[in-house]
């Protein structure tokens, strides 16, 4: 071989490393000022779910108030998102986390994964949204609503058939491969459907409910996003029944400019859950992810909440949507287990439960 | 080591012998570090991930193992996993082997491109080859299979058509020309003549790539998260799903080291037939190559066509369709979109970004698993089943989601935390890629003629003047080949990769992964889009790649 061969080959390794490292730096500069990083703004990062929509006009005011932008970033369902950020506990991808619910919150001890920190206008939510000791400091509850089975109507209606009103008909043979529900595994409404079977069918009975409702044909989804807008009848889907919340009627109404809503809502089947947001630990922007948090409170962001995320604010001195009045249900007394027993029992039954369904 | 005994003994004076000594010792010093930093990277993440699966928190509790093992759900998931491997390959051998057999036995118009055409998916990434089989047997493609196997096993055959159309071609090519003239001549078929003498003699081959193939599809990953939708799982999938979704280390590293030992024993059953296979003799394949003539030739080339056609061309056609098709009409806007960060896709960046990012990373990785691996096969090369030689091939044996999940606990928290840090993407693709540059490089390594740098040394040739003027050219093919092998590979990384990707640094499989999960097909337009960018990008590497130093190289396993 001649010398120019040997030449040609140690220029291109000198020329691919060169280019490498242009490139790694190049990949490292355009994500490290995050999308929009050519101006001088600053920004507070928001971990949440991948069907969280941001309240503009309200995010709007918070950029008033503090001269910040708030970036979303959805990392999937509720329970992606938060495992997610467990693993990346200390060197969190956001500022804030919103999206942990009851279900899941004993999670955020694990890892250590939030700063404690808990705003001044926590006075004006119930107590009964406030969670216990350390969890407390932690995080703080911005809105609740209630995860039900949704029920497309106009769908019976069409097709002459009664709709089902009880937990019993949803294993039962009239409503045979008509239900669309959530993975307890990836998703948070899919979790606490879960816990209100256990709540209801209890330690002994939930399994075999939910063999009856393999039977029965129902269809298991990773994401509320996808059984809601591929599967349920209303987006265009073939299945009549969606595990969904209990506000989901009036966000019908709403974006599909309708009198009223298609869906009405199982009572039933109803399932209580709280979301709660916290300030990450090792957040780039701690004193604005405080901010937001305090905000997220504030009346503005709870007014805003309903028409933009259809769930219900904490808060109850501010004023509900019209849509909301109307068309929400709430359930009387929503399924609910106490915090203790879910924390301890909950890895155990979504091993259980995947055992079975999958 | 007989080398630098032999520089020594024939120095033209004793300070110059007493400096070359010294650089041979330093030169092997070298290579026994960079066989020790490649285990060693290895072995780190692998360690984190057994580490944390015996003490989850801090102290000895093996709970994980009895709660993943008594599980009957892992079995299931074994059994699963296992079963679609062999379809899988049952499937790719039925499909490659005629196809070999067209190739080896008959020239035509287009041979060439049959050939390429089969081999072309290896080299994709499997996301890629995942999202075109997601558009050809999904909803709106020929037939809608979501949630089945098939998607999956059709996959898995375009991917590993490759491996046995290379092994068993090269093995028929390597037949007696006159086996299959003495077999007719002596009264049997065409049937018999396959049956009696062409599959016995290339059997050894067929189970060697069956077994590669089998390898394969039991660490299959991309494929299944892109096609499995979450409805069908192995236990490469679920050692990420438990660790991603539920957040149950312990369970994933249980998982990972049943994976781990279905992979060492899968190697040695491999080891054991390849030492069958090896010894095809050297034929002079292009000279005995006929046109089909009879009837019955042209129908099998016409058939190898067509099989080729569908499982390698079809789906990439589709792909690209798929990337053109706006609603009801045909448009670039997917492509055109390709260059803002849309909402609602569920990516923080631009896929153009990522695309940067992906080379970037790739790059780097690449560069730096050359230059490990390439000192350390050096160094293993000298003792073919050494303990150096047998120690380079356990970072085969490791899946790539392992690597990814290790990597993550094992420098993912104080005292060593590079989550944040733009080098974390590279160290995993290079983790992955080094064991195939090793495997590209170290049989040409072993091939090299003693006598040559001998003969070098004799005439006077320092070592490093014989390292660059007659070690160096002789290996260029392989080392460029497998640079250009690891290159692909680490653009292509998805299994290591999406642990460590942060959100807002996706490389390019993981932002296609993210536009496909995400319902409602608003991101899968650009899904497709982004899939054709990257298989053109990868395209690139590998024509290139064959117009320096031919097609014929590729790693052994």
């Amino acid at each position: 071989m001649s010398i120019r061969r040997s030449s040609l080959l140690a220029a291109f390794a000198v020329a691919s490393l060169l280019l490498a490292v242009a490139c790694g730096d190049d990949g490292g500069d355009a994500s490290g000022g995050g999308a929009e990083g050519a101006d001088d703004q600053r920004t507070v990062v928001l971990l949440t779910y991948d069907s969280f929509a941001l309240p503009e006009e309200a995010a709007e005011r918070f950029e008033e108030l503090t001269g910040a932008r708030i970036e979303v970033r959805a990392t999937g369902d509720a329970g992606s998102m938060l495992t997610g950020a467990l693993l990346a506990a200390g060197a969190p991808e956001g500022d804030v986390i919103f999206g942990i619910d009851n279900t899941l919150a004993t999670r955020v001890l694990q890892e250590d994964l939030l700063e404690p920190f808990t705003p001044d206008g926590i006075d004006a939510i119930p107590q009964r949204y406030h969670l216990e000791g350390e969890l407390g400091r932690l995080l703080t509850p911005v809105d609740a609503g209630d995860v039900c089975v949704n029920v497309d109507e106009a769908w019976f209606e069409d097709e002459g058939i009664e709709p089902p009103s009880t937990m019993e008909d949803l294993a039962s043979e009239p409503y045979r491969d008509l239900l669309v529900v959530e993975s307890p595994v990836t998703s948070s409404p899919g979790l606490a459907f879960l816990l209100t079977t256990i709540d209801r069918y209890g330690e002994d009975g939930w399994q075999d409910y939910w063999k009856r409702l393999t039977d029965n044909g129902v269809r298991v989804r990773p994401s509320w996003d996808d059984a809601y807008y591929n599967d349920y009848t209303v987006s265009g889907g073939d299945r009549p029944l969606v595990l969904s919340y209990a506000s989901s009627p009036p966000a019908e109404v709403v974006f599909g400019d309708l009198d009223e809503p298609r869906s009405s809502v199982m009572t039933d089947s109803c399932g209580a859950q709280v979301e709660y947001a916290g300030v990450l630990r090792g957040a780039e922007e701690p004193e604005l992810a405080r901010e937001l948090v305090e905000f997220m409170v504030s009346e503005t962001w709870q007014e805003a909440l309903p028409l933009a995320n259809f769930v219900f604010p904490v808060r109850e001195d501010v004023r509900l949507p019209e849509e909301f009045e109307r068309w929400a249900e709430r359930a009387d007394d929503p399924a609910g287990l106490p915090p203790e027993l879910v924390e301890e029992r909950r890895d155990t039954w979504i091993e259980q439960w995947r055992e079975l369904m999958e | 080591m007989t080398v630098a005994a032999t520089a020594a003994e024939v120095g033209p004076n004793p300070p110059a012998a007493a400096r070359a000594g010294r650089r041979a010792r330093l030169r092997a010093g070298i290579g026994s570090v960079a066989v020790a930093v490649v285990l060693l990277l290895v072995a780190v993440p692998v360690a984190a991930v057994v580490l944390r699966t015996v003490r989850p928190h801090g102290e000895w509790d093996p709970e994980a193992f009895g709660r993943v093992l008594s599980s009957a759900r892992t079995w299931r998931l074994v059994a699963v996993t296992v079963g679609q491997a062999l379809g899988s390959s049952v499937l790719t051998v039925a499909v490659g082997v005629p196809v070999a057999w067209v190739l080896s036995r008959f020239r035509f118009r287009g041979r060439d491109a049959l050939a390429s055409a089969a081999v072309v998916p290896f080299v994709l990434p499997s996301v890629v080859v995942g999202s075109a089989f997601a558009t050809l047997l999904g909803p709106r493609g020929l037939v809608d299979l979501r949630g089945t196997w098939w998607p999956i096993l059709a996959a898995h055959a375009c991917f590993n058509l490759a491996v046995v159309v290379r092994t068993v071609g090269a093995a028929l090519d390597g037949l007696p020309p006159d086996m299959e003239a003495a077999g007719r001549l002596l009264g049997a078929g065409p049937v018999g003549v396959a049956r009696r003498l062409l599959l016995p003699a290339v059997a050894p081959a067929i189970a060697a790539a069956a077994t590669i193939t089998f390898l394969f599809c039991l660490t299959s990953f991309g494929v299944i998260v892109i096609l499995g939708g979450g409805r069908v799982s192995t236990v490469e999938v679920e050692i990420w799903t438990r660790a991603t979704r539920q957040f149950d280390l312990p369970g994933a590293g249980v998982l990972a080291m049943l994976q781990l030992a279905a992979v060492v024993a899968t190697l040695t059953v491999h080891a054991r037939i390849s030492r069958h296979a090896a010894r095809a003799t050297a034929g002079s394949p292009g000279t005995r190559r006929q046109r089909p003539r009879a009837w019955r030739d042209r129908s099998a080339v016409a058939g190898a066509v067509l099989v080729v056609a569908a499982v390698s061309v079809a789906p990439l056609l589709a792909l690209v369709e798929r990337s053109l098709r706006v609603g009801d009409r045909l448009g670039l806007d997917h492509w055109t979109g390709l260059g803002s960060a849309a909402a609602g896709t569920g990516l923080a960046v631009s896929p153009l970004t990522a695309v940067a990012t992906s080379l970037g990373a790739a790059f780097v990785a690449t560069a730096a698993s050359v230059l490990l691996a390439l000192p350390a096969t050096r160094a293993v090369a000298r003792r073919p089943g050494g303990l150096g030689d047998r120690l380079l091939l356990l970072p085969l044996g490791v899946s790539a989601t392992t690597i990814g999940l290790g990597l993550l606990l094992a420098v993912g928290r104080p005292p060593i935390d590079l989550r944040r840090s733009v080098w974390i993407v590279p160290v995993a693709q290079a983790l992955v890629a080094i064991p195939l540059v090793v495997r590209t490089v170290l049989p040409s390594l072993r091939a090299l003629p003693g006598t040559m740098l001998d003969a070098a040394a004799t005439l006077g040739a320092t070592p490093r003047a014989r390292w660059w003027r007659v070690e160096l050219p002789l290996l260029r093919r392989p080392v460029v080949a497998g640079a250009g092998l690891a290159l692909v590979a680490c653009l292509g990384e998805f299994g290591a990769t999406v642990f460590v990707a942060r959100q807002d640094r996706p490389t390019v499989p993981v932002a296609i992964e993210r536009l496909m999960s995400r319902p409602g097909g608003a991101g899968f337009g650009q899904a497709m889009a982004l899939s054709c960018v990257l298989a053109a990008v990868c395209a690139v590497v590998v024509v290139a790649l064959d117009r320096w130093v031919g097609g014929e190289t590729g790693p052994t396993f």
